[in-house]
């Protein structure tokens, strides 16, 4: 009895003291994260609508002298090294963007992607003098070259590896760290261990618009859907702490072993006390 | 003849085994608190254990270090994410029990004579562990433990005279680099922990010599110790196996799903000494003396000399509580003193890891004030204890 109080004494003190340095502390030092907005509503609002073939000869007209678009055998203008001088970063292929990105962002992103990104110096230039018919056209074909359903590992390569490496999955950036430091001030962190480094919810919200947490930084608002943002991450989550699941399982059966442990030894305990005092 | 004779007339086996064990009596009257000295035993073995498998794929250079740790070990070595685990959670359990061990020996009076070099050896051994702590956390070489070196070195720069020359001399560098690296590692890995075990082994001898101290503080004569005691073995042991078990299941359960207290977030970015995070701090068990160092927010130098005192100063307490009255059992004064330093300290660890600004800043100040507030008061209850003592014996 006497020594279950000691034990009672010795429970609340840790717990005080782990509440006020994890969740207490962490709360004051980080505040709590602002939810995502999926529907990017501080922009114009614009439902693209069109027809693919038009979307095709207006894409290659305006947009494939520095995009490729693999699906529909379309090469890049530029490559990559001419595109590094031009815009210090490489510019992505877009066969599966349209699954990426919300549409209503894609079409303000096309005519102002300053705006739309949130970061003046956005390396592709506006495109004012498209018309809104001809913007819902290249979306339209841009729709119907994606895939309609795509990996985190894919979506990753699309949306994200232009500036940032993966090294323990061996994908290096595609655009060269000296190109990168000119255009964005700084090397973009590896995402490697980002999942373990951050917590989940602090990745949806970053992603989803980096400004609300790193005031001033560069790394763009690139609208992904609220689909394509949770796989991605879900992804991040995964390579940045693979053993997950076996932890768990290990976790349980060290844990039944350790109790089977503790129920022998109280009986041998007993044992051994009955005559004692 | 018997393998067991053979080696009982080379060794005396059986004599030892009397002598350590069976005959060896410790007090009725104690709890289990007093398994906690074994228990720390069990975490130095776990920690070199999984320490040195670490060390098998680890690599000490500012290059690697990083990727040695997160990929090698944690991804591609079979199991080696348990290793680091066990020796993560377990660094930080290792000073749980400690804490512990050290609240057991001071509300007891296990400090008191004759037990003052058992304290002084433990003492030694608890700095030992921290500075064994605070070379291994840099290691991994991640955001967190390049900032808390840099910051904690850094602190020994205000030491007149020697301080500036001091610092490059335990870095290696003007700024924590390769060089500290390599170091930390050599102390990490090799020294701090021979010391350790010499230490353990001064502490457990010391122990033997004098005896246990019990809930009484009574002293026990040699001539009633089997009376009034309990055999180590098997008696004692049987207690202390079913308080391993459970300790164990409660330390196998932080490692496999509550690990993130011991292994901060941001060290899984790697160190960059051009960015500082926003918040720089140790590990928890740092926290308490970190505060009394930010405590005196108005002076870095008395702040520092605060800290190198809250460091140490406990090791003092067999001279500033000279109250004949040993255990905290029978003193009602030292008891208000004692829980207002536990709950200080818990106060201190807590706001250590608090942004040190307007309210958190005073609170800090008053917290360290308590914290010497508790040592200094112990010669004045000593001092009144002894009186009532005397009066007392007058009565009589
Ligand atoms: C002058 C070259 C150039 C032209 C022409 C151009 N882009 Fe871009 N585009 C870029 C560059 C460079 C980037 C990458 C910028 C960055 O990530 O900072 C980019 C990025 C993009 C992105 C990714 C944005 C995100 O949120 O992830 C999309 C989508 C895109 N462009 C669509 C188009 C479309 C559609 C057209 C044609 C209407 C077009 N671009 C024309 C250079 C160009
Ligand atoms: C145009 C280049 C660019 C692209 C494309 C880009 N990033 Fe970034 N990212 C950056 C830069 C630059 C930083 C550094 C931000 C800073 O510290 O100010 C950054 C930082 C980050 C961070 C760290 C945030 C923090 O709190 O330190 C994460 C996580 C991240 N990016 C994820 C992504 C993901 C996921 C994608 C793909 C959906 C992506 N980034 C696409 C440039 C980019
Ligand atoms: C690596 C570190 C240490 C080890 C391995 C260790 C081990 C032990 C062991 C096995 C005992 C006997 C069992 C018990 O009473 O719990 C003991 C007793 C004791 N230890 Fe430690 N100890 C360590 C650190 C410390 C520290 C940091 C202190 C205090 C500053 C300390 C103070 C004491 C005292 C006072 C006793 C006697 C307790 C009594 O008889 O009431 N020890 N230690």
């Amino acid at each position: 009895m006497k020594e279950l109080k000691i034990l009672a004494v010795l429970v609340v003190i840790v717990l005080v003291g782990y509440i006020g340095i994890e969740p207490y502390a962490k709360h004051v030092m980080h505040g709590t994260i602002p939810p995502p907005d999926f529907s990017y509503l501080d922009l114009p609002k614009f439902e693209p609508v069109g027809d693919p073939k038009k979307g095709r000869e207006l894409f290659k007209a305006n947009c494939s002298s520095c995009h490729s678009l693999k699906a529909d055998g379309i090469e890049a203008g530029m490559d990559k090294k001419t595109a590094e001088l031009s815009f210090h970063v490489v510019p992505p292929d877009l066969s599966n963007v349209a699954t990426i990105i919300e549409s209503h962002f894609l079409a303000n992103f096309i005519r102002d992607p300053q705006t739309a990104t949130k970061n003046p110096k956005f390396a592709m230039p506006p495109m004012g003098y498209l018309t809104n018919d001809q913007i819902g056209n290249i979306i339209a074909y841009l729709k119907s070259t994606a895939k309609k359903e795509l990996t985190g590992k894919e979506i990753l390569h699309d949306a994200c590896t232009r500036c940032h490496s993966v090294k323990y999955q061996k994908i290096p950036a595609e655009t060269s760290q000296e190109h990168l430091k000119i255009y964005l001030g700084k090397i973009p962190p590896d995402l490697s261990l980002m999942g373990r480094a951050k917590e989940h919810e602090y990745l949806i919200t970053f992603i989803n618009n980096p400004q609300v947490l790193l005031p001033g930084t560069t790394m763009p608002r690139l609208g992904l859907t609220k689909e394509a943002t949770e796989t991605l991450v879900a992804y991040l989550d995964k390579i940045a702490d693979p053993y997950k699941e076996q932890r768990k399982k290990i976790g349980i059966w060290v844990l039944i072993y350790m109790f089977i442990g503790v129920v022998l030894t109280y009986a041998w305990k007993r044992k051994i006390w009955k005559n004692i005092h | 003849m018997r393998f067991i004779d053979w080696l009982d007339e080379r060794l005396a086996i059986r004599q030892l085994i009397r002598i350590m064990m069976t005959e060896y009596y410790v007090p009725k009257n104690i709890n289990f608190l007093w398994s906690f000295g074994v228990l720390i035993v069990l975490m130095l073995v776990i920690l070199i254990i999984s320490g040195l498998f670490l060390l098998m794929y680890y690599k000490p250079d500012a290059n690697l270090a990083f990727d040695s740790v997160n990929k090698t070990i944690m991804m591609d070595v079979a199991f080696g994410w348990i290793f680091r685990h066990v020796h993560a959670v377990g660094a930080s359990i290792m000073f749980l029990v400690l804490f512990i061990h050290m609240a057991r020996g001071i509300y007891y009076g296990s400090y008191k004579p004759p037990r003052e070099i058992v304290w002084i050896t433990g003492y030694i051994l608890f700095i030992l562990m921290s500075a064994t702590a605070f070379t291994g956390y840099l290691l991994p070489w991640g955001q967190m433990s390049y900032w808390a070196a840099q910051t904690i070195t850094t602190l020994f720069e205000k030491i007149p005279v020697i301080g500036p020359d001091l610092v490059i001399w335990i870095r290696g560098h003007f700024i924590v680099e390769d060089p500290t690296l390599t170091r930390f590692f050599a102390l990490h890995v090799v020294f701090l922990p021979l010391l350790l075990i010499v230490f353990t082994a001064i502490h457990l001898y010391a122990v033997r010599i004098v005896g246990s101290n019990n809930e009484d503080g009574e002293p026990i004569p040699k001539e009633e110790k089997k009376k009034k005691g309990i055999p180590f073995w098997p008696v004692f042991m049987a207690k202390e196996f079913f308080v391993m078990t459970v300790f164990l299941t409660f330390f196998f359960f932080l490692v496999f799903f509550h690990y993130e207290f011991a292994m901060d977030p941001i060290n899984f970015i790697p160190a960059d000494k051009l960015q500082t995070p926003p918040h720089i701090y140790p590990e928890w068990y740092f926290l308490a003396f970190y505060e009394v160092l930010r405590g005196f927010f108005f002076s870095q130098n008395l702040g520092l000399i605060a800290f190198v005192l809250s460091m140490f100063i406990a090791m003092f307490l067999p001279w500033l509580d000279r109250s004949p009255i040993v255990s905290g059992k029978h003193r009602p004064l030292f008891q208000i003193a004692f829980w207002i330093f536990v709950i200080d300290f818990v106060f201190l660890t807590v706001l250590g890891k608090l942004p040190p600004t307007g309210l958190y800043a005073w609170l800090g100040l008053i917290g360290s004030i308590v914290f010497f507030g508790f040592f200094l008061s112990l010669p004045i209850i000593s001092k009144i204890e002894r009186k009532q003592l005397e009066r007392g014996g007058d009565k009589q």
